[in-house]
């Protein structure tokens, strides 16, 4: 059933070649994908405490009851998955149309188990501003668009729907391949339904000082063109009870108030130990009008013994700074801790042998990854819808 | 019921079928093997299935995970989150309300099935002829108000004939209680009405081969405290049968002279005297005249594989030589000694040595033994067995006791039984009945314990019991001879005879019986349950239920003696 590209070719106007269907996310080369996305440069002390080495704790953890309320009670994910589903030409020009299924999901832990909270699953599709032949008004043509493809009967018969038509743009000076354009806007698509959901949480009342969020990877957003939560300036109030927590990070970008790079220090770290909090304002997130802060440290949770690499079972912790007191002095030194002792709680158990990412990985984490991936349908009946 | 435990789980490795489904639910969720579940199908049809399985499962992918999430083999190690765990169940496809039987589909609800619904299931529903076989019970792990408690009922006609007949019933010593189920069926047949009918009429003959186990089955259990009685009572009122032990019993012992005690039976002098009293007790004689042809079931399990035991049986009941003119039991032992000296022999074709064997196996038994007489007076209650099942009645419970004779002998008087049934049924006796006024039982049910001694499949091919077990089998549903059975292992028993039961029961059983082929179609978690039954616990199989059934039976009304 190619009637999906057969409507898009009908609405922009322009020839739909049928080129073979796939999907994208595996033909990439092998590499290293970090969570994080700029360079740190560590200028402040990002707690009230200068430490000046990593700090140990064993003693603090041990002080920690076994029966202690975990702190965290919230753990968030976004997925995605992307597909090449047809070429389109316009002006001689070759487009790719991408499409996406994109889920988002939060996991609540009550009695040590996990069960749903809340979830998002999207289907969409992008294209190149161009297929807009007027060009005028791009949403309400994506509007009709995406309205056309829902009201076919076979989608309607297999109670699938598409959410939305994300459009990306194209320079033709730019050395950027065109499915990675497409691409991006789905995963901009994504981190914008995961703070759509960190919104919703928090509106709910559900995070305190004794109920943390923990989202998967860096919650260092970029300020993005649209979406409804592209300025984390604007919603960083959201952020006072979450954490990111990134199970890979660059260790080059990782750089000490003298420019050299940190990296040795954290890959020397001992088992629970962490490193000091560091203040850094991020490039990529906001404008000079408005910073944002983040406060950021390294904590080991694995013993290195066990590990392949000397980053393996260090988590990078990011924490937005909310208050006018953090900003200033930093976090308090025993929040800090407090955060660490409960994350190096969640080490056990562990999902070794399924992913190979364990060391690093937490398992609620995982968990809601695992249910996040779930929720999609498979690629080849993916594929087949179009 | 309706409430929802679970739902189908059909994957590529584990597709639904017409036979099985798979479904998860929660892992504190207690289910045993037997329950019956109820699954929403297509054309708003359930499907109902018997959990035959119960796995947990987590998503550890080996031990080694588990291993390192305790901080690498740390048994303090503890965690904040419990790994994702779920049971999921097997189960098989017992029935469908509309006869759909199309595979379930993934995702279908699972539901705990109601009393209607276990009913249907099982095919326990309006059975015809419904006599009550014990009674199940399910769920009463979930949740006590979810608890179901139910007759288990089966056509009285796949049981006593004319549909199927025979009983099997298979199980260890002492554990398995053999003797009480019998027993509690006995009961429950006696207790049913449909025996009232004029066609259905039905006597029993059980054969007490195990101390006095049988010896008292009509005086009441006097072990039992207030709190037990008023159970088994209530037990007992729920399956709709009276809470008193049977009626109608006569007991017959093999005769030995008064003294201090009778030495042929392990009953104490008192209680025969006592039985006696009440015209209830007699004592079975045999008289050389009438049968010395039955003389052939001392050598049942005599191994005669150049048939010369069966050349002497035959040359003396053609009254060959001088065993003729003989007419007592000592005559016959002297004709036999004087066979077995050197030269006296006549007849070439037999050997001193033959005679010698003969002799050493009906010496060990007749020799001095009281059974073995002249004459039998009734007026002093002595009987011959043959002619008193020549007068059974409709209703008559007879207790043959021949558990302190010796296996020889035990087989004697049980092939005596069976044979003067069997000549019963088959009119042999009409013309001496003649002018009688009652009618032969249209149905004699036949119990007999360690079946293995008789019908086992080392007992000798040409066993004349063997053959009359057989026989019966084969024939006796359109004789009306049923034969209720029981051994410790069902696997010894001859295939033909275990063959044409209708009814089987299974009790507690060990893991090498179980192993062997006659369990090889039983699922391995029901043969596994097997060997942990407890006492009045049973898996019965009958034509009429869907599948196996896990069924339980009251305690004993009847007086137990330790």
């Amino acid at each position: 059933m190619s009637e999906i590209l057969d409507i898009i070719a009908k609405e922009t106007g322009h020839k739909s070649f049928k080129t073979h269907k796939m999907v994208y996310d595996s033909l990439n080369y092998p590499s290293i994908d970090y969570d994080d996305n700029s360079n740190i440069i560590w200028k402040n002390y990002g707690e009230r405490i200068h430490h000046k080495m990593a700090v140990n704790l064993h003693d603090t953890l041990q002080d920690l009851p076994n029966d202690s309320e975990p702190l965290f009670k919230f753990f968030l994910d976004g997925s995605r998955r992307t597909y090449k589903v047809d070429d389109i030409s316009i002006s001689n020009q070759v487009f790719p149309v991408m499409a996406g299924q994109v889920g988002v999901g939060c996991c609540k832990r009550d009695k040590r188990r996990l069960s749903h909270q809340e979830s998002y699953n999207h289907n969409v599709v992008t294209l190149p501003r161009q297929a807009d032949s007027d060009g005028w008004d791009i949403e309400l043509f994506c509007n009709r668009l995406v309205n056309k493809i829902n009201d076919l009967n076979t989608l309607k018969k297999h109670n699938i729907r598409f959410d939305r038509i994300l459009i990306y743009d194209f320079v033709k000076s730019e050395d950027i391949k065109l499915e990675n354009k497409g691409i991006a806007k789905i995963q901009d698509y994504m981190i914008d339904l995961e703070k759509k959901m960190v919104a919703e949480i928090v509106n709910q009342d559900l995070l305190s000082n004794t109920s943390f969020l923990i989202k998967d990877g860096s919650i260092e957003y970029k300020k993005m063109k649209t979406g409804n939560y592209r300025e984390l300036a604007k919603i960083r109030n959201n952020y006072r009870y979450v954490i990111g927590v990134s199970k890979s990070f660059n260790p080059e970008r990782c750089q000490d108030n003298t420019g050299q790079i940190n990296s040795r220090a954290i890959a020397n770290l001992k088992l629970y130990h962490r490193t000091p909090v560091y203040m850094y304002q991020s490039e990529i997130v906001d404008s000079v009008d408005d910073p944002v802060y983040f406060a950021i440290w390294y904590l080991r949770i694995r013993d290195r013994k066990y590990t392949k690499s000397p980053y393996e079972g260090i988590l990078k912790v990011e924490k937005i700074l909310t208050t006018d007191n953090e900003i200033n002095d930093g976090m308090d030194s025993e929040q800090v801790d407090y955060i660490s002792i409960n994350l190096i709680k969640e080490r056990n158990p562990v999902c070794w042998g399924k992913d190979t990412r364990w060391a690093n990985h937490l398992y609620p984490v995982y968990l809601t990854e695992t249910y996040v991936k779930s929720q999609f349908i498979s690629s080849n009946y993916f594929l087949n819808i179009f | 019921m309706g409430n929802i435990i679970g739902k189908v789980a059909a994957t590529e490795k584990a597709p639904t079928n017409i036979d099985y489904f798979h479904f998860w639910c929660a892992h504190d969720l207690i289910l045993h093997p037997f329950d019956v579940i109820s699954v929403e199908h297509v054309r708003g049809s359930k499907t109902f299935g018997m959990v035959e399985d119960i796995s947990h499962i987590t998503d550890s992918p080996s031990f080694l995970t588990d291993y390192i999430s305790n901080d690498f083999g740390d048994v303090k190690a503890s965690s904040n989150t419990e790994r994702i765990n779920m049971n999921y169940v097997r189960a098989k496809v017992v029935a469908n309300t509309k006869g759909i039987f199309i595979p379930v589909l993934n995702g279908a609800k699972v539901m705990l099935a109601s009393e209607n619904e276990i009913e249907e299931a099982l095919g326990l529903k309006d059975v015809k002829n419904p006599l009550v076989c014990g009674y199940l019970e399910m769920y009463e792990s979930v949740d006590e108000a979810q608890k179901v408690r139910l007759p288990v009922k089966v056509n009285s006609k796949f049981l006593l004939g004319s549909e199927g007949a025979h009983l099997n019933i298979s199980g260890i010593s002492g554990l398995a209680a053999k003797t009480s189920y019998a027993m509690f069926l006995l009961k429950s047949i006696q207790d049913t009405k449909f025996q009232e009918e004029a066609d259905n009429d039905i006597a029993f003959i059980m054969v007490n081969v195990k101390g006095k186990d049988l010896l008292a089955i009509d005086q009441e259990n006097d072990e039992f405290s207030e709190n037990e009685k008023a159970e088994v009572v209530s037990e007992y009122e729920m399956l709709g049968l009276s809470p008193k032990p049977v009626t109608n019993v006569k007991y017959y012992y093999p005769y030995s002279k008064s003294t201090a005690s009778y030495s042929n039976t392990y009953a104490s002098k008192e209680h025969i005297e006592f039985q006696k009293n009440l015209r209830q007790a007699f004592f079975y004689k045999f008289l050389y005249s009438e049968d010395k042809d039955n003389l052939e079931l001392m050598f049942s399990n005599i191994d005669d594989p150049t048939q010369t035991m069966d050349a002497i049986i035959n040359y003396i009941m053609h009254g060959h030589g001088r065993f003729g003119s003989i007419t007592t039991w000592h005559q016959f032992l002297e004709e036999v000694e004087n066979n077995c000296k050197a030269g006296a022999n006549t007849e070439k074709e037999i050997t001193v040595s033959s005679w010698r064997k003969f002799r050493r196996i009906v010496k060990r038994s007749i020799h001095n033994n009281p059974i073995f007489a002249q004459n039998a007076n009734r007026d002093e209650g002595e009987i011959r067995l043959e002619d008193t099942i020549k007068e059974i009645k409709k209703g008559d419970i007879y207790v043959v006791d021949i558990a302190k004779l010796d296996d020889g002998m035990q087989s004697f008087v049980f092939g005596d039984i069976m044979r003067g049934v069997r000549n019963l049924k088959l009119g042999e006796y009409d013309e001496e009945l003649q002018g009688r006024d009652y009618s032969i039982p249209n149905k004699i049910v036949i119990f007999v314990d360690e079946l293995n001694k008789y019908a086992s499949s080392d007992v000798p091919k040409n066993s004349p019991i063997l053959r009359q077990i057989i026989d019966i089998a084969e024939r006796g549903r359109s004789l009306g001879i049923v034969l209720f059975a029981a051994e410790q292992f069902r696997s010894s028993i001859h295939d033909r005879v275990k063959g044409n039961c209708s009814t089987h029961a299974y009790g507690r059983t060990n893991a090498i019986e179980i192993s062997k082929r006659d369990y090889s179609f039983v699922p391995n978690v029901y043969q596994n349950m097997m060997t942990r039954l407890k006492q009045g616990e049973y898996i019965v199989q009958n034509p009429v239920f869907r599948s196996l059934i896990s069924i339980k039976f009251p305690r004993p009304i009847y007086k137990q003696f330790k």
